[in-house]
Parts: structure tokens; C-alpha cells; sequence
């Protein structure tokens, strides 16, 4: 399943189309008329998807199904982003399968389209999903019978020099008061991929993103969303555009007379943001973003999370913090010197633990400290350390919130991992990860009462 | 002036891997993870408290992280501090002739960093860091 196209709702498809003329840097692909629908559009290909305006004909059939529920569309929710078209290979089988599984799929029915600039004709088979059945989010699948190229790239306008126009899709935007029925729709129906599943505390919001090859569906939930209660509709809300250079984009639409705030840091690091107001986007909200960064490869513009899938379930334990670093040395009381010396770093206390044939010092370094340790016999694991690898970077101890809960769920996941027992620092437990579990890290985990 | 310690660097073979571990088993957040061609390093940020762990792929044989992972396989590689005037602390390193490997502040994962050499530290390799500042977004769609 792709993410075959957006379609916006307008009410003036000539106002409408000179706005995101401006808006895209892009004059459109193809304008026409779907005469068995009773509705007229505008089509705007970029790279890796198409944007449709779509406004009721003046001279079509407005008792049409798709009319009527434009019209609808429009008198109730205003101009904005109105349906998803997900791209198929084989509607009639997505129809059925998704019937199987509980969506109320209309029947498949052929369409096509007449380009009134150049009279090329594309043909499709499309089935819309009824939107009670899909929580107020409209979508319809898509099987195209004409080639790609049937719909060709949105050319740039002149007033748009390389970078400031809108080159892809990056996310858009559901709003939804429900968001387990939308993580339902989404992965156990339809089966896109959840990608991440990320709670914002600050903002009090919870997203769940998901991929559709490199475009992102975030449907975004929180503390707005809630107040309208749980059962109200979900909301096709905003899209986020790619360009090349956000800047000159940005200073591009100023002189084309669009509202534009920023650039300024995305949420994602390496990204710049911008978000288009005003009368422009008719009625979508609508944010241009930049990965930066030229050298950096592919995977960093994919979308948010792109490969860094981090797992959602709850955790049996939580590492806290870096509690301290612990470097080797053949001498403490030389190398605390050159902390300090060079570092500014300070010694807190030098000191020999009873029965541990080590001699320790203990240097703050604002959140965390350093440990210096030098081993009294030689065969200590430290100076075995030292003889093979050399002084240096020893281990790190991360503190837990529960030891004895981290021992036993790294021991069900065969981590290797030793009994708790007291730490060397006062009023701590520690267990130590071996190396070969951690890629050669020397990992200690402590607890601090 | 160091402000706190920034993040601890470890090198792996394969970042894929060792996320498997990282990540799934400890449970540590991915806040990045990207290619840097510059630097010929894939490099994965895992936030760790007010840390972070930087676990770090070499992605061409001719890189000092290369070099390392062959010689002394994967591990601990080196450890960052934030510090609040990198020109003004770096200018002071050079003043007292401490061993430096950047002699001047360049771009990497962390900000505007450089590196001190390990002899300056009896074998411990120091980067230090000054973040470059973003401004927090509120309303991103």
C-alpha cells in the first residue's frame, strides 16, 4: 500500500489553483473535470506523490455521489484537506480483504479524467471506504490503469530557482480524539507499518507514526484532541512539504505575498521547519521542511523515526542516567593531576576500599562524574585491563531505577549479567553486563538508595 | 568551563547490531541516527538521562574510527564534555601545549567539537563539544 495521493477540498478551483501555483513553485500537472462525478480538479505531481485541488463543477451533476459529499465536506468542515487516496495494485482484492477485516469498502468503480490543457486522458479503478467506518478520516483505495507518466511532474515557475520549490511529501497529519480505534484502522486494518509510537510530555501530546514507503502518517494525540471527547471523528489535518532550501523558499513566498513564520528547528533534529498561513493552503495546515545536512545520507530524509524504530512496550526497568565513567590508570594521584590541569577538572576524594586492592579518586564533572582507578595487584581485572588494551577508558555505570528488575529481565533476554552486590560508592548495588552482551562495552548498572 | 559531560562514544561493527541491544534490550530512546559521509562514520545518539551514548559505525577503511575498531575492536572509544567557550577553551589548551588532534573547532555530531589527544589525558580520549542552539518548536504540523 502507498500513499498514492492528497486530495484538497476547495471552493474555487481557479483561486485555489493560483494559490498553490504559488504555494509549490509548481505550475500544475493537469487540470480537468470528472464529469460522472459532477467535480472538476487541479493536479499537482511532485516526487513521490500527487496533490489534488478538487471543487464541485459548476456545470456537473451535483446529486453525484462524489458531489454530494463534497458539498457536504464543504458546508460542514470548510476548504482543507479532505480525503487519502492509498495506491493499490488490485482494488477489487484490497476491497475484499479490507471487507474481511471489518471496513466498509464501497464497490470498486472505474473512473477517468481528461487533461483540458493537452486532452491526455488517464483511467483508474478506485473504492472508497465509507468514513464511519474509518473514523472520520476519508479514504479511498486507488489502482491506476494508466502509466506513471500519464500524469507528468508539476513543472517549476519561473519566480522558482533550484531548491525553492516543494520537491516531495514529507508526514501529514490526523487529528484523533481515539487514538487506539486509529492505531486499529491504521495497523490491523489497513497494515501499514507503526513505525514509533512517541509520547511528548511537554507538549502533552502522543503521536503514533506511520510509514508508507518514505511518507509519514502521524496521527497526533493529546490533551486538544481529548477535550472533544473520545468517539468524535478523526481529522485529516496538515501535510509537511520537503523542499531543498528552506530559506529561499521561505523568501520566495514573502515575495509572492504568503504568510510564511520561520525558518526555525523542527522537532526532528537536522530539520528546519516553516509553517504557511493565512488563506493560501485553504484550509490545510501546512509546514515546509528541510533535512539538512547535505552530506548526510539518505536514511536522515526519510521522515521522522525513519530507522530508529524505538519499541514502545513498557519497560520492566529505566536507565536513569550516566552515573559515572570509569577510566584505568597506572597512577591515580598523576593522571587526577592532569584532569585537573588540563580539564579544570577537580578531585573529590582519593581513597582504597577495604578488601578491593584498588586505589580510586572521584571527579564531578556537572552531571556525572569521572572515577579514576589504578589497580594495587597485578592481577586485577583493571590491571589485566591495562596490560592488554592499555590505560584508558575502562567501563560506565548507568544508574537503574530498579537493580534486581534489570537482573532478571537482561538474564530473559540471555544478556550475561552478574549478581547484584554492593557497590564500591556508598549506598549503591551494582551488577556488571559482560562486554561481549555490549559490544565490548564494559556496562555496569547501579542502584543508588 | 565544562558544564556537564555531553555523551560517551563507543564503536561498534555494525550499528544495526548493536541497537538490537542499545536500544531494544536496555531500552535507551534513538534520538538520531545518520550517515556522515564527511567523517565516513554512521552514528546512532541514544539519549541516556541528561547523556548520551554515540555508538559509532565506521563506514570507510580509511577513518581513525576504522583504524580503531581494527586494532582494538569494538568498545568504549572516547568521552565528550559539553564546555561553554570551545574557542576560548581551545585557545586555552594550546596556550599550556596540551596535545591537541583539532586545532580548531569543527562541525560533528554534537556541535562545534574538537578532539584533545589521548596522551593529554593518560590514554583517555577527550572530545569537547559546544551544542549548536535550536529554538524549540511548538506547532509543527
Amino acid at each position: 500500500m502507498r500513499l498514492d495521493h492528497l486530495v484538497i477540498a476547495v471552493r474555487d478551483l481557479d483561486a485555489a489553483t493560483r494559490d498553490y501555483t504559488a504555494l509549490l513553485g509548481r505550475s500544475p500537472s493537469w487540470r480537468g473535470a470528472h464529469p460522472t462525478y459532477g467535480t472538476a480538479n487541479t493536479l499537482f505531481r511532485i516526487d513521490n506523490t500527487y496533490i489534488e485541488l478538487l471543487a464541485l463543477n459548476a456545470g456537473g451533476k451535483k446529486n453525484a455521489r462524489w458531489a454530494g459529499e463534497l458539498a457536504r465536506f464543504l458546508d460542514e468542515n470548510g476548504e482543507g484537506l479532505y480525503a487519502v487516496a492509498l495506491g493499490v495494485d488490485d482494488v477489487d482484492h484490497t476491497a475484499r480483504l479490507m471487507r474481511e477485516r471489518g471496513l466498509d469498502v464501497l464497490d470498486p468503480a472505474d473512473g477517468s479524467g481528461v487533461d483540458e490543457m493537452t486532452q491526455a486522458h488517464r483511467a483508474w479503478r478506485n473504492a472508497q471506504v465509507r468514513v464511519a467506518s474509518s473514523h472520520g478520516a476519508r479514504l479511498f483505495f486507488i489502482q491506476h490503469h494508466s502509466p506513471a507518466d500519464a500524469l507528468p511532474p508539476a513543472p517549476l515557475v519561473a519566480a522558482a530557482g533550484a531548491g525553492e520549490a516543494v520537491r516531495r511529501l514529507d508526514h501529514i497529519v490526523v487529528l484523533s480524539a481515539d487514538m487506539e480505534a486509529a492505531r486499529q484502522l491504521w495497523e490491523d486494518v489497513l497494515g501499514v507499518r507503526l513505525a514509533l509510537d512517541r509520547t511528548f510530555p511537554e507538549r502533552n501530546t502522543r503521536i503514533l507514526f506511520f510509514r508508507l514507503e518514505d511518507i509519514t502518517v502521524e496521527i497526533s494525540g493529546g490533551a486538544q484532541q481529548a477535550k472533544e471527547g473520545i468517539g468524535k471523528p478523526d481529522r485529516l489535518w496538515g501535510a509537511a512539504f520537503g523542499v531543498d532550501d528552506l530559506s529561499a523558499t521561505v523568501a520566495r513566498l514573502n515575495r509572492a505575498g504568503v504568510d510564511v513564520s520561520g525558518p526555525r528547528a523542527g522537532i526532528k533534529p537536522g530539520t528546519l521547519v516553516a509553517t504557511v498561513k493565512g488563506p493560501h493552503t485553504h484550509g490545510l495546515a501546512l509546514l515546509l521542511i528541510e533535512h539538512t545536512a547535505q552530506s548526510f545520507r539518505e536514511e536522515s530524509r526519510l521522515p521522522q523515526g525513519a530507522a530508529f524504530d524505538n519499541a514502545p512496550e513498557r519497560r520492566a526497568f529505566t536507565l536513569r542516567a550516566l552515573d559515572h565513567v570509569v577510566l584505568s590508570t597506572a597512577d591515580v594521584d598523576a593522571t587526577a593531576a592532569r584532569w585537573r590541569d588540563v580539564l579544570g577538572l577537580g578531585t573529590r576524594s582519593v581513597q582504597e576500599p577495604a578488601g578491593t586492592h584498588m586505589r580510586i579518586a572521584d571527579i564531578p564533572a556537572g552531571n556525572c562524574f569521572i572515577e579514576l582507578v589504578q589497580p594495587l595487584s597485578d592481577d586485577h581485572r583493571v590491571a589485566r585491563a591495562i596490560s592488554g588494551r592499555g590505560a584508558g577508558m575502562f567501563s560506565i555505570s548507568v544508574e537503574v531505577d530498579d537493580l534486581d528488575a534489570a537482573v532478571s529481565h537482561l538474564r530473559s533476554k540471555r544478556v550475561p549479567v552478574s549478581d547484584a552486590e554492593p557497590g564500591v560508592w556508598a549506598g549503591t548495588r551494582i551488577a556488571r553486563v559482560h562486554r561481549t552482551a555490549s559490544n565490548g562495552v564494559s556496562l555496569q548498572l547501579i542502584e543508588r538508595r | 568551563m565544562i558544564e556537564k559531560l555531553h555523551h560517551v562514544g563507543v564503536v561498534v561493527r555494525d550499528i544495526d547490531q548493536a541497537l538490537a541491544f542499545y536500544r531494544d534490550t536496555l531500552g535507551l530512546d534513538v534520538h538520531k541516527l545518520e550517515t556522515i559521509d564527511d567523517q565516513g562514520v554512521r552514528a546512532a545518539l541514544l539519549t541516556l538521562g541528561d547523556s548520551e551514548i554515540e555508538l559509532l559505525q565506521p563506514v570507510r577503511a580509511d577513518t581513525g574510527v576504522a583504524r580503531y575498531l581494527d586494532r582494538r575492536g569494538e568498545g568504549l572509544h572516547h568521552v565528550c564534555f559539553q564546555v561553554s567557550d570551545i574557542d576560548g577553551d581551545l585557545r586555552d589548551l594550546k596556550a599550556a601545549q596540551v596535545e591537541l588532534v583539532d586545532q580548531e573547532p569543527r562541525i560533528g555530531l554534537a556541535g562545534r567539537i574538537c578532539f584533545l589527544h589521548p596522551s593529554a589525558l593518560d590514554g583517555t580520549l577527550v572530545e569537547l563539544c559546544a551544542p549548536i542552539a535550536t529554538e524549540p518548536a511548538a506547532e509543527d504540523a
